[in-house]
């Protein structure tokens, strides 16, 4: 129960902080925006790293330096989410965020890219990304 | 119509691929150490493209609210959510109820029109074309088996 409580909020955080982004646009630069918000979230998250001081550092150099930098897509990401929101609102926008990114997993996860496990991708999945297509279309007869 | 859903896609097919990077730093580090990285490089990455776009305006915050600057507290609540859900349910079933809270409380912002956002009419397309993609969700991640074919090669 206490899991899908931490589930459900994570959700509702996430499409917040989609909202937020696209509010804070408003006002200023989209990119000035992004980079605001994750100031703020790098401060906040160094401040709890230094009390609970999780993983080595030497943790960092066994990690091949691409997925180092992969915070990086944080702009383009937001950038993209908030123009889209501002363009086709909420809903719209993470139905179709979701769609990509359900069929991008399921692209690396049935080829194996980036080291990922192979998984064997079965009927279910392609109906799942058909009936979620099917949603968006319904969004717009 | 057309550039807000191909920039949302976009999107998502690099929230994807951040996910997956992510986690390959989370195996070697931990939470704390990798939300931190990525922050951090987020904000290098969106204060160049900020410089390199707006010029000095990048340093203009006179339309700036105090609650923009705790707005990244929004994120670190991702963060300690997700880390709670998936060490209590396991990553297949909290990723589909995050997906499902998602898209209710998108349904939710464009309807109340929220924070200041244009409100989008609620509709019952709306509301069912939700019901069928988190159909889809449920049936992507919970149905059949995703059997690993083989262990890892790297």
């Amino acid at each position: 129960m206490k899991g899908i409580l931490f589930a459900f909020v994570a959700g509702a955080c996430i499409t917040l902080q989609g909202v937020a982004n696209a509010r804070i646009s408003q006002d200023m630069g989209t990119w000035q925006a992004a980079a605001v918000t994750q100031l703020t979230g790098f401060i906040i998250a160094l401040i709890i790293l230094l009390f609970v001081r999780d993983g080595s550092r030497q943790g960092f150099r066994k990690v091949n330096p691409l997925y180092l930098i992969g915070g990086a897509l944080g702009a383009p990401i937001i950038f993209s989410e908030v123009t889209a929101i501002q363009n086709i609102g909420v809903t719209l926008t993470i139905s179709a965020l979701l769609i990509a990114q359900l069929f991008l997993t399921f692209l690396i996860d049935s080829n194996g890219w980036f080291g990922v496990l192979k998984k064997r991708m079965s009927l279910p999945q392609f109906i799942g990304i058909g009936m979620m297509i099917a949603g968006v279309v319904i969004m717009k007869l | 119509m057309l550039a807000g859903l191909i920039l949302a896609l976009f999107a998502g097919s690099l929230v994807s691929l951040q996910n997956i990077f992510n986690n390959r730093v989370n195996e070697r580090t931990g939470s704390w150490s990798t939300t931190t990285l990525v922050l951090g490089m987020g904000f290098i990455a969106s204060f160049g493209m900020s410089l390199a776009v707006e010029g000095k305006g990048t340093f203009a915050f006179h339309n700036m609210q105090p609650w923009y600057w705790i707005s990244g507290l929004i994120g670190v609540g991702v963060v300690i959510c997700l880390v709670q859900a998936t060490k209590l349910l396991g990553a297949t079933f909290a990723i589909s109820i995050v997906m499902t809270s998602q898209l209710g409380f998108a349904l939710l912002f464009d309807s109340m029109g929220w924070i200041g956002l244009e409100k989008v009419p609620f509709t019952l397309n709306q509301l069912i074309g939700v019901f069928v993609i988190v159909g889809g969700i449920l049936v992507f991640k919970l149905g059949g088996k995703q059997e690993q074919q083989e262990t890892a090669s790297h």
